[in-house]
């Protein structure tokens, strides 16, 4: 659990001290389940800031919305950091610009998890000292390892630590396993085709196309999504298996080399449709073929990003 | 007149009735329910405290429907707008309302949507009141209620081991011929029951002035404030009961013209040929889907377009709450001076 008086009291001298105009942060929700993002302007209004467990999205999301010349401070959990990174490799906004105040990362709660045990009437969720979490909801109190409530995505998070903060507030976290994030992409590779097509088809088709994934990613910025492109019609716009398919993959192909598996794209969607799966299976390509992970630094060129003049592939260039 | 019904005479009775409808109930798909058709064998399930996710509007606007086909050689038909006998149940009062506000713009009387049309008239609604209504869900604050009527061919209020009856309409009374009449007992229990419901709703906004409010603060940066993180995504309206936008778009490859939901919330949906964009960011996006709820819909018929179900509170990825919005609505001043 950080320590939310020493985050108080960063955001507060930075916003103090003119380092930054804004600090980007979260704020209790109005139900318990859903802390929501904040934007802090004044030292009194980082009172209000919050940092628990349920606080789900990834907060880079917000930054290419903002003028590049605004100085802006954002707490960053490892992915967050990474997201900042490459967003910066991007001439999305300058580093110079940011402070970032980094918070090694005990992982994400799936609310979802929690109403599958409790039922959907949640009253409060509680951090305890020692890392239980206790629920209170109509049907009862519940004690929960938090372990068992974390998203998948925290669940086999490599690096859960900032990597490139200004500050970091807690204490280091050991890096996670890479043969653990692997093994989602390692067995579903290995069951037959047509199960995974099933499956593919299962959780694409449940689309509703919303696009709750697209806004709740950081590496999502483009003025204007291919789905959105009228002439030419890249895909189609409807709820149709070819369109629900159509954007499932080409969204998650956009993410070669970008996507720091925060697994806010899942998070965010109202129809539990699982996504990280192919974002995973393209992370570890990149990372078995080309030793790349993305937003480890705000320098190295993603692969796809970069032209050299002895690429194999001629075609380029 | 009330009648009672058995819980365990239940699947008979769904059976009967799948002799002459399509019946469809809330059941469990993934891990959430939706109105399925009901098969035999499957029962419907009724023991989640909220709503199924996918707003029961979709079996009236579907979220994409072909209206015609053509060919690339000339010539169109258009596709038949669904007939069959169909009977809901199990559907939630504020969603039975929301399709009678929805009546107000697809039944007009000039302009009458012929698919939205046959699918009312050929669906009889059966209604399952919440005698234990959901935390997120607002409907009394709104004027409707737990057990509002609104709507529905007959209602039910679960007693425990039966389900107390209350036929509405002719259609819902054909369907339930067969039970007996309920005792003033189990009456004066069902009444308790709803009002003990209503009753444990808070207020959660006072709705008193809530569009004059709006309409006065136009121009207000509260507007920006209760957008600042909105993402921007389509969930707040796509799960909406009452939300009914839609786009409709030639699939030329498959030769379809095909109406899809579409929402206020995207850039693209006030874009205009030229380029330019009257709703350009999320704060003028924002201020769109409120007001016309809670503005825009009154001017027009009298009726806030909102049934308080609660799944935008719920599901909103960032967590925004309307109800939260609309308190603080109600604290912006009630005129506002402009500028000339």
């Amino acid at each position: 659990m950080p320590d939310i008086d020493a985050l108080k009291a960063e955001a507060k001298r930075i916003l103090d001290e003119g380092v930054v105009e804004m600090v980007i942060g979260f704020r209790a929700g109005d139900t318990p389940l859903h802390p929501q993002p904040a934007f802090f302007k004044t030292a009194e209004e980082v009172d209000a800031l919050v940092y628990d467990p349920l606080c789900q999205n990834n907060l880079a999301a917000y930054l290419t919305r903002f003028p590049k010349t605004q100085k802006i401070g954002m707490l960053v959990r490892g992915c967050e950091n990474r997201s900042v990174n490459a967003l910066v490799f991007e001439g999305r906004h300058p580093r110079e610009a940011l402070y970032l105040i980094g918070v090694p990362c005990e992982g994400i709660i799936d609310w979802r998890r929690i109403v599958e045990n409790t039922g959907e009437e949640v009253i409060s969720v509680v951090e305890q000292s020692g890392g239980a979490i206790l629920v209170e909801s109509k049907a009862g109190s519940f004690t929960f390892e938090k372990s068992a409530l974390l998203h998948e995505s925290c669940s086999r998070c490599i690096h859960p630590n900032p990597l490139s903060a200004d500050v970091v507030i807690g204490e280091a976290r050991p890096e996670g396993d890479p043969a653990l994030a692997r093994k989602e992409v390692v067995d579903f590779a290995a069951l037959p085709m047509e199960e995974r097509n099933a499956w593919f088809r299962q959780e694409a088709e449940r689309c509703i196309r919303c696009y709750a994934c697209r806004e709740a990613c950081p590496m999502c910025y483009c003025e204007e999504c291919f789905v959105d492109h009228i002439s030419p019609r890249w895909t189609e716009s409807g709820a149709t298996p070819a369109g629900m398919q159509g954007w499932h993959i080409v969204r998650a192909f956009h993410q070669t080399g970008r996507c720091t598996s925060c697994g806010a794209c899942e998070r965010a969607c109202p129809m539990d449709i699982k996504m990280t799966y192919l974002t995973e299976k393209l992370n570890e390509d990149m990372r078995q073929k080309y030793s790349f992970e993305a937003g480890m630094d705000a320098v190295t060129p993603p692969p796809f990003s970069t032209i050299t003049l002895d690429d194999k592939s001629r075609f380029v260039i | 007149m009330n009648l009672i019904l058995k819980k365990d005479h239940l699947t008979d009775l769904l059976n009967t009735w799948r002799g002459n409808h399509e019946v469809y109930a809330p059941q469990s798909l993934q891990k959430f329910t939706h109105f399925l058709p009901l098969l035999e064998g499957s029962e419907p399930v009724f023991d989640q405290a909220h709503n199924t996710r996918i707003p029961p509007k979709a079996l009236f606007l579907p979220i994409s429907e072909a209206l015609l086909k053509f060919t690339r050689f000339g010539g169109y038909e258009q596709v038949p707008s669904q007939k069959a006998p169909r009977l809901i149940f199990g559907i939630r009062p504020c969603d039975a309302r929301a399709l009678t506000l929805l009546d107000t713009v697809f039944k007009q009387e000039r302009y009458t949507d012929p698919h939205w049309q046959t699918r009312r008239d050929a669906t009889v609604l059966v209604g399952l009141g919440c005698h234990e209504p959901c935390q997120t869900g607002f409907c009394t604050t709104v004027g409707s209620g737990p057990f509002d009527r609104a709507g529905l061919d007959a209602i039910l209020t679960d007693l425990g081991e039966e389900f107390l009856v209350e036929t509405l309409t002719e259609k819902g009374e054909c369907l339930f011929t067969q039970l007996k009449r309920a005792s003033d007992e189990q009456n004066a229990r069902a009444m308790d029951l709803q009002q003990a419901a209503r009753e444990s709703m808070p207020t959660a906004f006072e709705v008193e002035g809530i569009k004059q409010k709006l309409d006065a603060n136009f121009a207000s940066p509260y507007w920006e404030e209760i957008s600042r993180s909105c993402l921007g995504c389509g969930v707040c309206t796509f799960l909406c009961p009452t939300c009914f936008c839609f786009d409709i778009v030639d699939e030329a490859q498959r030769g379809e013209r095909v109406r899809n939901w579409d929402t206020c919330m995207f850039r693209t949906y006030s874009l205009e040929a030229s380029g330019h964009n009257p709703r350009p960011s999320r704060v003028e996006r924002t201020r769109q889907r409120l007001s016309h709820k809670y503005s825009y819909w009154v001017d027009q018929i009298s009726q806030i377009g909102c049934t308080g179900c609660g799944r935008c509170v719920r599901y909103c990825p960032v967590g925004l709450d309307i109800r939260a919005m609309l308190r603080k609505a109600q604290q912006l001043p009630s005129e506002v001076l402009h500028a000339k």
